[in-house]
């Protein structure tokens, strides 16, 4: 039992090294994309740092310069980037 | 039994992992696929392009053939492009005396503009994230609003003003491609005049809201 149990915790160990990873390319890359959101409403903001995922197509970005924004896809289909204080 | 069950979980872990890791942007959401309005006119109907708005910036060989398969029917442009391509510069250095009439049959045939192929490649590149996607579709749904109005006569834009925003839109998706998706871009840089010539003339662009 105890060696089961050794085995476990030796493998969600070695797992954590691959699953961080794969969980921060993801979020490169929503960064990324929001970072050209942003640029090509034409506001300012650089780079986005961080992203929190409200809901669903909605996301608060807080840029490197200090500005936030929330991105959203209205029920149009429109993405919107609101600008946040 | 300890040993195979230590390394083979990671293993299958890090499978997992792999099948998501390359995706490279944001996982296309159900809702937004949902939600995201349906092509825009402009690319549904791919029109081959009269020589007048030939695209005199670059040949068409090379990004015509990097069409995919998936679009069958917009190929056959892609093929009768391709040979004149290669053989346009011949034609230009041929020589007139001793083989006059070999000039003359080689015309330059026409650059074809394959706008279902173009908007496919755009819709499958990871160049682009999904937010980036639809905000640039937003933006072409836009300017081609611009142009409609224009037509119409509601619009006080001139023709040089939709010039502008239409190349400030093309400059928009190329920044973002050039570096990620080299073929695609050149794909559009040498489709730039090709496209322009259906926007600007209204007969064509009133078919391509047809």
């Amino acid at each position: 039992m105890i060696n089961r149990t050794t085995a476990f915790a030796q493998t969600l160990f070695v797992a954590a090294f691959f699953v961080v990873p794969s969980f921060a390319a993801d979020d490169a890359a929503l960064k990324k994309d929001m970072t050209s959101v942003i640029a090509l409403q034409g506001l300012p903001c650089g780079q986005v740092v961080a992203v929190k995922v409200n809901a669903e197509n909605d996301y608060a970005c807080s840029c490197k310069d200090g500005n936030k924004y929330r991105v959203y896809m209205n029920a149009a289909g429109r993405v919107v980037v609101e600008k946040q204080k | 039994m300890l040993l195979v069950h230590v390394t083979l979980l990671p293993l299958f872990f890090a499978a997992g992992c792999a099948a998501i890791a390359p995706e490279g942007s944001v996982a296309p959401k159900p809702g937004a696929a949902a939600t995201q309005p349906a092509a825009p006119p402009a690319a549904s109907t791919p029109q081959p392009v009269p020589s007048a708005a030939a695209s005199p910036i670059a040949p068409r060989a090379a990004p015509q053939a990097e069409n995919k398969a998936a679009t069958p029917g917009t190929k056959t442009p892609a093929a009768a492009a391709k040979p004149p391509a290669a053989t346009a510069p011949a034609s230009t250095v041929a020589k007139p005396g001793p083989h006059p009439a070999a000039a003359t049959t080689t015309p330059v045939a026409p650059p074809a503009l394959d706008l279902a192929a173009l908007k496919e490649q755009l819709k499958e590149t990871k160049a682009i994230g999904v937010f980036t996607k639809i905000t640039l579709k937003n933006q072409v749904d836009d300017l081609l609003q611009q142009f409609r109005d224009y037509y119409q006569g509601k619009a006080k834009v001139t023709m040089a003003q939709l010039r502008r925003s239409y190349d400030l839109l093309l400059m928009k998706v190329l920044s973002l491609l050039q570096d990620a998706d080299q073929k695609l871009a050149a794909a559009i840089v040498s489709s730039r005049e090709a496209i322009w010539g259906l926007l600007a003339d209204p007969k064509k662009f009133a078919t391509l809201e047809g």
